[in-house]
């Protein structure tokens, strides 16, 4: 469901964005897993406008729909001890009210 | 808070590699579940489904199988909704087992 | 682990033609439990006017009638079609389509193993799975154990599947935790020029769809 011409400078971030992922506490359902909470990544790409599943998980398929991005991290910034050798990454995707915007020299802690 | 389903990166055993087959039961949870999700009905989406197993408590979470969680769920929020009682589901269920018949008394009759 | 007989009376009102032959299953009680229970939910919803018994078998067909050919079939186009392939790695549900496969999910996202990144899907939420073009996950990747590792420990869950994936290969996870759906487009294996379509489909199992493995290599007695 990608609107084609969504105006793309209306969204708040773009790929290559770093980009922190918000803890909050938000009891119900939500899709942002804990492992990836209050740790920084990099957008990879929009995917599109969604309905957001904490509002459709209690009935209310009104809308506003919320633009959903793909985040991808580093293993190493996500696990203590990850194996260094290694340059695994991980990609997930984030709802844009699950995200805040960091400056590019913040972005590497 | 945590969610008891929000597991990524626990600790956990190796990986259970036998195969289960999918019973027929379990394809007709995921057939009444679509159906009642479909454009014709909407009465009770995937997110929906989902906040209801996130909700039992750990223990029934635990104690059930994947489908198991699935179908307990279904008939919790459908009751919520007032789509009908527990009673009237046991009912039918005693109606059931009523008329279960176990092949081993087959065999021997 | 001992053979349990299914009941051979269900009390369904629907036709159905699954054996009731003896099946060997973990725990046979279960399964009658959840055998009679749904069966109490759909009787109780078929009183109440919200669903016929006849379209829970039609849609029980439509359950069991994707597998894995369907993803099979994307990935030998792939292989066998670079314009395809570009297709299916920029949209995957419109390439799909081209072939007249209907991807049931909101996206699918094919992600492409190269020498330097395999790629593994996971949904530690749930199950999350593109079950419209593969069918039903296996019940491994619904398991506790696979949901919580694949994310933390990628490298030796592919080891435990018998692949070993070396340090200067990037192992890209994908968290299905949203809208996206994922299917991983393996590299084609050596050997297999001249193949066609069908031959290659053959290679391609559900585990190197996910990530657990690589295609299948060409057998010995392979006719080509």
């Amino acid at each position: 469901m990608t609107l084609k011409n969504a105006n793309q400078t209306q969204l708040r971030f773009k790929a290559r964005d770093p980009v922190l992922v918000l803890d909050m506490d938000k009891a119900g359902h939500v899709r942002t897993p804990f492992y990836v909470r209050r740790k920084i990544g990099e957008v990879i790409d929009f995917r599109g406008y969604f309905l957001n599943p904490e509002e459709l998980s209690i009935g209310n398929t009104a809308g506003p729909a919320v633009a959903l991005y793909r985040v991808r991290f580093m293993m190493k910034d996500l696990w203590p001890n990850y194996n260094l050798d290694r340059t695994d990454v991980l990609c997930i995707e984030v709802y844009d009210h699950w995200l805040a915007p960091i400056a590019n020299d913040e972005a590497r802690p | 808070m945590r969610g008891y389903h929000d597991i990524g990166g626990d600790e956990s055993g190796p990986i259970p590699m036998a195969e289960q087959p999918w019973q027929h039961w379990e394809k007709q949870t995921e057939a009444v579940r679509n159906l009642l999700g479909d454009s014709t009905r909407r009465v009770l989406s995937l997110d929906e489904l989902r906040l209801g197993f996130e909700s039992f408590g750990i223990d029934k979470y635990t104690k059930y199988s994947f489908y198991r969680r699935r179908l307990e769920a279904m008939i919790d929020s459908l009751e919520k909704k007032g789509f009908f009682t527990r009673v009237e589901i046991e009912q039918e269920l005693e109606d059931i087992r009523a008329r279960w018949v176990d092949p081993d008394s087959c065999k021997k009759a | 682990m001992n053979p349990t007989q299914r009941p051979h009376e269900h009390t369904h009102s629907h036709e159905h033609d699954h054996e009731h032959a003896p099946q060997a299953v973990e725990d046979g009680q279960s399964d009658v439990d959840g055998q009679q229970l749904v069966d109490a939910l759909q009787a109780v919803l078929i009183k109440k006017g919200i669903l016929s018994a006849g379209e829970v078998t039609l849609e029980i067909q439509n359950l069991e009638s994707p597998g894995t050919h369907l993803g099979a079939k994307l990935v030998a186009r792939a292989w066998l079609d670079p314009e395809f392939r570009s297709k299916l790695l920029r949209n995957g549900k419109d390439a799909a389509a081209e072939l007249k496969i209907k991807v049931g999910e909101a996206q699918l996202v094919v992600v492409e193993n190269t020498a330097t990144v395999h790629n593994l899907i996971v949904c530690t939420l749930c199950s999350c799975y593109p079950r419209s073009i593969l069918g039903q996950p296996p019940s491994w990747y619904v398991s506790k154990a696979y949901r919580a590792r694949a994310v933390r420990e990628p490298a030796a869950v592919l080891a435990e599947f018998g692949l070993d994936v070396a340090a200067d290969v990037q192992i890209s996870v994908h968290d299905s935790n949203a809208d996206m759906r994922f299917l991983v487009l393996p590299q084609r294996p050596a050997n297999t020029d001249g193949l066609s379509e069908e031959s290659l489909t053959k290679l391609v199992t559900r585990d190197c769809m996910i990530g657990v493995s690589k295609a299948l290599d060409i057998p010995m007695n392979f006719t080509r």
